[in-house]
């Protein structure tokens, strides 16, 4: 049975070597992706992000990327939003632990202070995982999705491609409108392998799966289920 | 006035290398050659830091990677500078195999011996760096 | 090409080759058979700061480890798939090791072998999209690790 793809949170640490924040950030990114949530988390290394790491710039176009920085300079934040798309949420240590360097220790090695410091920003950055895996996200704008109906959720060019970022799109007409569903085809699939008859029922149940990787506006439910039930109809005639 | 070599480390942090390096690029900085060579961030390298730009376009870069993926190395060419030398911690681990690194937040004791290897390697460059520069 | 994506890795299996489960590849070149790894095994394993193959002339046995590679998480030994003399080594693999990583079903071939019994050892090869499926198994079980 096709598996979907599994939503996780790409860390991007600025790692920066000149200030103690800069060890702060990596030692407390390395500790969420190593202890806090290790299975709901992926680093993003930024040097290899910032000299065209295909698979790194792909997972961060596609997932919501949580930046970690030292200092007011933001390298993670601004490199993660320069090549990839924006963050979904940034943490800078100079503001969140504003105790100084001097307090902290060296860049080389933290001391009593630092190491709170690297506890403190690992626990913030657990809590914007958990926060960001419990609401949509809406690829386009690089942001969780709001109540905007208006808003559409667009997949980003690569995620048209299998090859690129793994995740197959399928474009459906929804309240007269093309509207990109994202995993569509893994999930008629998965339904189809499940034995999961075209009637109401399963596209009820459909609108569910669906809802983990695309939002559905406000009040416009009873026309996705209807687009999904219609849809996969012809999809499990066409496989017969 | 002399120039210091700038040593520009990749910090990678998905492997034990990036962290060899890392600490290889403190020990020559802080220890061994503390005025003859500097330590530039590789991300403000890319992102355009006025000042660090300015750096590079006026001393010569050694680049030390983790891996063959060279991203200092390629960061720095591409953001104009001068790379004088780059140097592998993969290369370096493979003149010295007794030293299997190992760890990325804290690395192990051969880690950090290997890092000291590293900066013996790199310090000698930095001294000929100098070298040049006083001849010249 | 092939490819599945798992987090941030992609993972790419050319259509032509067949593969072992332990993610060695092989292309037969008429009574010959080239060996490698396979791009997840590669990065699987991580950089390769060393690599070792049999020399020319070695008889090997299906099973028989035909060479191994070393990183910092794994020194692997490398199982051979089909039976048959090693004629022909990759230079590349004493000098350059990274081949492996950097092109793994190209520059980074490791064995030529001379077929001994090819109609018999096919049989317990997958190919492309099996393994491809495979691939995904490891690696989701890779993650979870």
């Amino acid at each position: 049975m096709p598996e979907l793809p599994k939503r996780k949170v790409g860390l991007v640490s600025c790692s920066g070597e000149e200030m103690a924040e800069g060890t702060v950030t990596r030692l407390a990114t390395l500790k969420v992706l190593e202890t806090l949530r290790p299975e709901e988390t992926v680093t993003i290394c930024l040097p290899l992000f910032l000299a065209g790491g295909e698979g790194d710039r792909a997972f961060a176009r596609f997932y919501p990327t949580i930046a970690i920085d030292g200092c007011e300079k933001r390298c993670a934040a601004r490199g993660t939003e320069m090549y990839s798309s924006k963050p979904a949420a940034g943490i800078v240590v100079s503001e969140l632990c504003p105790a100084g360097a001097e307090e902290q220790g060296t860049a080389r090695r933290l001391n009593e202070a630092g190491m709170k410091a690297v506890n403190a920003v690992a626990e913030e950055i657990a809590l914007h995982v958990d926060r960001l895996l419990g609401a949509p996200w809406d690829q386009s704008r690089g942001e969780s999705a709001g109540d905007d109906p208006a808003a559409q959720v667009k997949a980003p060019g690569v995620a048209t491609c299998s090859c690129g970022s793994g995740i197959p799109v399928k474009t459906l007409e929804i309240g007269g409108r093309q509207v990109e569903v994202l995993a569509l085809p893994l999930i008629f699939d998965m339904f189809r392998q499940a034995a999961k008859p075209a009637v109401d029922e399963t596209a009820a149940e459909m609108i569910e799966t669906v809802r983990l990787y695309n939002r559905i506006p406000e009040g416009e439910e009873a026309l996705w289920k209807l687009a999904l039930g219609r849809e996969y109809a012809s999809y499990c005639a066409e496989v017969r | 006035m002399t120039r210091k070599a700038l040593i520009v480390p990749c910090s990678g942090i998905g492997k034990t290398y990036g962290s060899v390096a890392r600490e290889g690029a403190y020990i020559v900085t802080e220890d061994l050659c503390p005025k003859s060579s500097r330590l530039v961030p590789l991300a403000l390298v890319v992102l355009g830091d006025e000042e660090v730009q300015q750096t590079l376009a006026g001393s010569p870069a050694i680049a030390i990677d983790g891996c063959k993926l060279a991203c200092a190395a390629k960061v720095v060419a591409g953001a104009g500078g001068t790379v004088a030398h780059a140097i592998q911690v993969l290369d370096v681990y493979r003149r010295h195999r007794d030293l299997k690194p190992a760890g990325i937040a804290e690395l192990n004791e051969a880690g950090q011996e290997l890092a000291k290897a590293l900066a013996d390697e790199v310090s000698g460059l930095v001294d000929g760096i100098a070298a040049e520069e006083t001849n010249a | 090409m092939l490819e599945v994506t798992v987090d941030k890795f992609i993972f790419r299996v050319p259509e032509s080759l067949l593969f072992s489960d332990a993610g060695i590849w092989v292309v037969v070149e008429g009574s010959r058979a080239r060996l490698g790894l396979s791009d997840f095994a590669q990065q699987v394993n991580g950089d390769i700061a060393f690599a070792n193959v049999e020399p020319a002339g070695t008889e090997i046995d299906v099973g028989d480890e035909f060479g191994s590679i070393e990183t910092v998480k794994v020194n692997l030994g490398l199982p051979s798939p089909v039976k048959g003399k090693i004629i022909e080594v990759n230079p590349l693999l004493q000098e350059a090791p990274e081949a492996i990583n950097q092109d793994p079903y190209g520059r980074g071939w490791m064995v030529v072998m001379e077929l001994r019994d090819w109609e018999k050892d096919k049989g317990a090869l997958l190919d492309s999209s099996h393994y491809l499926e495979r691939v995904k198994e490891l690696a989701d079980a890779e993650l979870k690790k």
